[in-house]
């Protein structure tokens, strides 16, 4: 079952671009990333799930409700994490979480007091005076305190420490486990690639593509770094599924695709000092992506 | 329920204040009366030095400040333009305090309907002018007994009193339909001085022309108290106007309010 269906989802600013014919599916149960560098449309996207603004074309279904005409009632099993988080600074941090669950026909209390627990946050004080990361801390707590069947975040990592942000995703990790399905916007890829099953990338208010994370990393590169003995000649890695090759010296660097067994007869060619392969990380994948598209 | 009690805690400290310069203002103003109808010969005489046009936009109407309701309906205009600028400023900041707090996200990630948002704030809103009234009106009144021997009509000081209550509400729906209209706003104080003053200059300019037809476009000339006291009631066709006005302005701002997109910030 799809939780979040989007169909052709569109939405201008007047004349400026804010998305254009977005597409994809998030499946019930799985984290799903949303990467894109800023402007892209990530927000644009996710507030128009949250019916805070109005698409222009298409539409979009979350548990199977369209989300705007039945926002209201959907919004019960949403839990939101905005990117910057402003709360109604003269409150304490307790009272703002019992306004916040006081939308919600249940009873939070406990769930307040375990998830501030976790992310060691001190409810009794002012909003005002807590720090970026704190403030942030409330906003996660806010965003889960209803258990919510689905949760939106847009960006949710700024201002929190590696320590907290490693809390924030077993939590994430746990909710996921309970059951929840997860939209996670970025554009910190590595997050991203910790995290998520899928992902969906957007460039320019379109979806360039849509794909498991695993399969995003297996069809792709392997970086390579060798040290040879002697100088080679320049085109002696020049092969089928080489590409970026550089020779600087005894230094030879190039990304490789394809059977690996073929370029490792190549390397047992020559004599070499020292050999690095490595597995490109997402950012390396994904900027690869990116720049073969522009 | 719960959107409303909020609203109505944040206006709380807003509404006590107000409430507060409200009944000073009219206890000032009352405390001056005894000097002013022992010597109101002496007074219309001052008065009477005073440019015809500067007594008509002031709104004297010498003849009758000797009297509780006269020497009312004179400072009365001052009233009105405190309530008129608290109202407005209630109304103002109503849509565009949760853009510029940046607490809109908060509120509309909720599930609850646009409409129920409005409906909570407006009530609230409105609940904080009525208790502003109840004070006022009863200070009003007790001021006046206090400083008043001679009797005088209960009545016609209630229905003078009254139409503070729906200035307010005509400026509170004119700050309502603003703010959807202009979330942005960064000064809610500027927006609602400069259109109270300017609705009040409007209000002075039409006293001293006595054109009626400028009467309409102020609502400080809605209700002309030398026609209350003389009638013992509103004028028809200004309340029609009133009511008429509000009306309009509230379900704008409703039709407007949910139909916007709500921007990041």
């Amino acid at each position: 079952m799809n939780v979040i269906e989007i169909k052709n989802l569109t939405k201008y600013y007047g004349k400026a671009r804010g998305i254009i014919d977005i597409n994809f599916d998030v499946e019930e149960g799985e984290i799903f990333g949303f990467i894109g560098p800023n402007g892209a449309g990530k927000s644009t996207t996710i507030r128009t799930l949250l019916g805070l603004i109005y698409p222009t074309r298409g539409s979009a279904e979350i548990f199977g409700k369209d989300c705007i005409k039945y926002g209201p009632e959907i919004k019960k099993e949403i839990g939101y994490l905005p990117s910057e988080i402003f709360y109604y600074s003269k409150m304490k941090v307790i009272d703002l979480l019992k306004y916040s669950a006081s939308f919600y026909k249940k009873d939070c209390g406990k769930k307040i007091h375990e998830l501030a627990e976790i992310m060691d946050l001190d409810i009794h004080k002012r909003i005002d005076d807590l720090s970026l990361g704190n403030k942030k801390k409330v906003g996660i707590v806010q965003g889960l305190l209803h258990e919510p069947k689905l949760i939106i975040l847009d960006e949710p990592t700024s201002g929190l420490d590696p320590l907290m942000q490693q809390k924030f995703f077993d939590l994430l990790k746990a909710e996921n486990e309970k059951g929840a399905t997860i939209l996670f916007s970025s554009h910190i890829l590595s997050e991203v690639q910790k995290l998520c099953n899928r992902v969906a990338i957007i460039k320019e208010g379109r979806i360039v593509k849509v794909e498991k994370i695993s399969t995003l990393k297996e069809n792709n590169y392997k970086k390579f770094k060798i040290e040879t003995m002697l100088k080679i000649d320049k085109d002696y890695f020049n092969m089928k599924g080489v590409s970026d090759l550089e020779v600087k010296n005894n230094m030879v660097s190039f990304l490789f695709r394809g059977n690996i067994n073929s370029i490792m007869k190549k390397i047992s060619g020559i004599e070499i000092v020292n050999l690095w392969a490595e597995e490109p990380n997402l950012e390396e994948i994904f900027m690869h992506y990116y720049e073969k598209e522009a | 329920m719960n959107m409303f009690l909020h609203e109505l805690k944040t206006y709380r400290k807003y509404t006590i204040i107000w409430i507060m310069s409200l009944v000073s203002i009219i206890v000032l103003f009352f405390s001056m009366f005894p000097a002013i109808s022992k010597e109101a010969e002496e007074f219309i005489k001052l008065m009477e030095g005073f440019p015809e046009a500067v007594r008509m936009a002031l709104g004297l109407s010498v003849e009758n400040i000797g009297s509780i309701l006269g020497f009312y309906s004179y400072v009365f205009i001052y009233i009105s333009l405190v309530g008129a600028i608290q109202a407005m400023n209630l109304g103002t900041s109503i849509v565009s305090k949760e853009i510029r707090e940046k607490t809109a996200d908060f509120l509309l990630t909720k599930p609850v309907t646009r409409t129920q948002i409005m409906t909570s704030k407006l009530l609230a809103a409105l609940t904080s002018i009525l208790i502003t009234n109840v004070f006022y009106v009863v200070a009003a009144i007790t001021m006046a007994s206090l400083v008043e021997t001679n009797a005088y009509s209960t009545k016609l000081f209630f229905l003078v009193s009254l139409t503070l209550f729906f200035l307010q509400l005509i400026f509170l729906s004119l700050g309502i339909v603003v703010s959807v209209l202009f979330p942005k706003i960064k000064s809610v104080l500027s927006i609602s001085l400069g259109t109270v003053f300017a609705f009040f200059i409007i209000g002075a300019l039409a006293a001293i022309t006595e054109d009626e037809a400028l009467r309409y476009l102020t609502p400080f000339k809605y209700f002309d108290l030398t026609y209350i006291v003389q009638n013992s009631s509103y004028e028809l066709s200004f309340m029609i106007v009133a009511i008429g006005f509000v009306a309009i302005a509230i379900t704008a701002s409703y039709l407007i309010y949910c139909k916007k997109d709500i921007h990041a910030v």
